[in-house]
């Protein structure tokens, strides 16, 4: 059984799931099996705008612990996160990366802001 | 809670259906004067369709010009079984859209410095459309191509618009790349093909950038392809559906 344990910048109360990797896809948005899927099939709320195509920045997370269980970001993941107002260098967007592990055990912060909405406001 | 969450929802009115062929149609969507959306050339909006019971996102480029953010025009293909497509062909004028938005990196605001060439196929002309308009309007002194590939003549979206602009601008040159038709007597498909002979083996220069959007593998193996071979990361921009 994997876990996935979500806090937010916001100071929203953090939410932690349980399931096994091996039944994904769960929800069909974001590749199979990534946080992405695996959150939004579990009741836990992730913003996906491009519907989870890797076209957006919204569904960044930074990932605070378990980081060797995602798949390794590939080159489309790494184009796109470069963009990603507050980067880190455990920067992942949620569509993209998968769970590989079946007894992961990751911790995701939801940061405050996409880039998205840094370009809405400052226009 | 909203499917684009934290994100306020815009309200559209449906005001114009106009159908292309090859199953294919725009959507003119009316926004109240005061909420004109502000965009960038490229981005898109993420549509909040009740889909099953749900309210399911379907992202779509904008292709029309920010300059008018009270009238935004999506343009989509009928996809077989695809469930969203299907809600969008269904809808008549007067209908309201939700959406949330606008989203995306995949930009062009300001006058392009270098040579730019834009690469598209069938419906993903949609966010390229406003990105050359807006070069050209923005007063751009580089030289400016688009590789548009279609399956046929007939169904190269804004066709005669595209030709026009190219015929009264020397800074635009316009190529359709016709995939399907044998006869066709300009580019013919692969685009790849065409990038390769046009942008790698007729010269050494390096110094161009290029705009490509299209669906599937297609898009990734010409962004290896230029950047493989000289072409800077960054200069090689692209969204792949």
């Amino acid at each position: 059984m994997a876990r996935v344990r979500v806090i937010y910048e916001t100071g929203e109360a953090e939410k932690t799931i349980e399931f096994s990797p091996s039944q994904a896809p769960f929800q069909h948005d974001g590749e199979p099996g990534s946080l992405l899927d695996v959150l939004l099939g579990h009741g836990v709320h992730l913003d996906h705008a491009c519907g989870g195509n890797c076209a957006c920045t919204t569904c960044h997370v930074i990932v605070k612990a378990g980081g060797n269980c995602l798949s390794e970001a590939e080159e489309r993941e790494e184009d796109m996160l470069d963009r990603a107002p507050g980067l880190t260098p455990t920067s992942r967007l949620g569509c993209q990366a998968v769970i590989e592990d079946e007894n992961a055990d990751i911790v995701v912060l939801i940061p405050r802001f996409t880039i998205n909405q840094q370009v809405a406001e400052s226009r | 809670m909203a499917a684009g969450a934290n994100r306020p929802d815009h309200h559209g009115i449906i005001e114009r259906i106009v159908d292309h062929p090859a199953q294919t149609r725009s959507l003119f969507i009316r926004l109240p004067r005061e909420h004109a959306l502000s965009f960038i050339p490229g981005q898109f909006i993420s549509l909040v369709l009740p889909l099953g019971g749900q309210r399911a996102l379907r992202p779509y480029s904008i292709a029309s010009d920010p300059e008018q953010g009270d009238l935004l025009e999506i343009v989509l293909n009928l996809v077989p079984g695809g469930l969203g497509s299907s809600y969008l062909f269904a809808c008549r004028t007067g209908q309201e859209l939700t959406f949330t938005g606008p989203y995306g990196l995949f930009t062009l605001e300001n006058a392009p410095v270098t040579e730019t060439v834009f690469v598209a196929r069938e419906t993903a002309i949609a966010p390229i459309r406003p990105m050359i308009r807006r070069a050209l309007a923005a007063g751009t002194c580089a030289p400016l191509h688009l590789l548009y590939a279609a399956a046929r003549e007939e169904t190269i979206l804004y066709r005669e618009e595209l030709t026009e602009l190219a015929r009264g601008d020397s800074r635009l040159r316009f190529d359709p790349v016709i995939t399907d038709d044998f006869a066709w007597p300009g580019m013919r498909g692969p685009l790849i093909d065409r990038l390769r002979e046009l942008y790698l083996r007729a010269d050494e220069r390096r110094d161009r950038q290029f705009y490509i959007c299209g669906v599937g593998p297609e898009v990734l193996a010409m962004r290896d392809l230029l950047r493989q071979n000289g072409y800077a990361r960054k200069a090689v921009q692209y969204e792949k559906w």
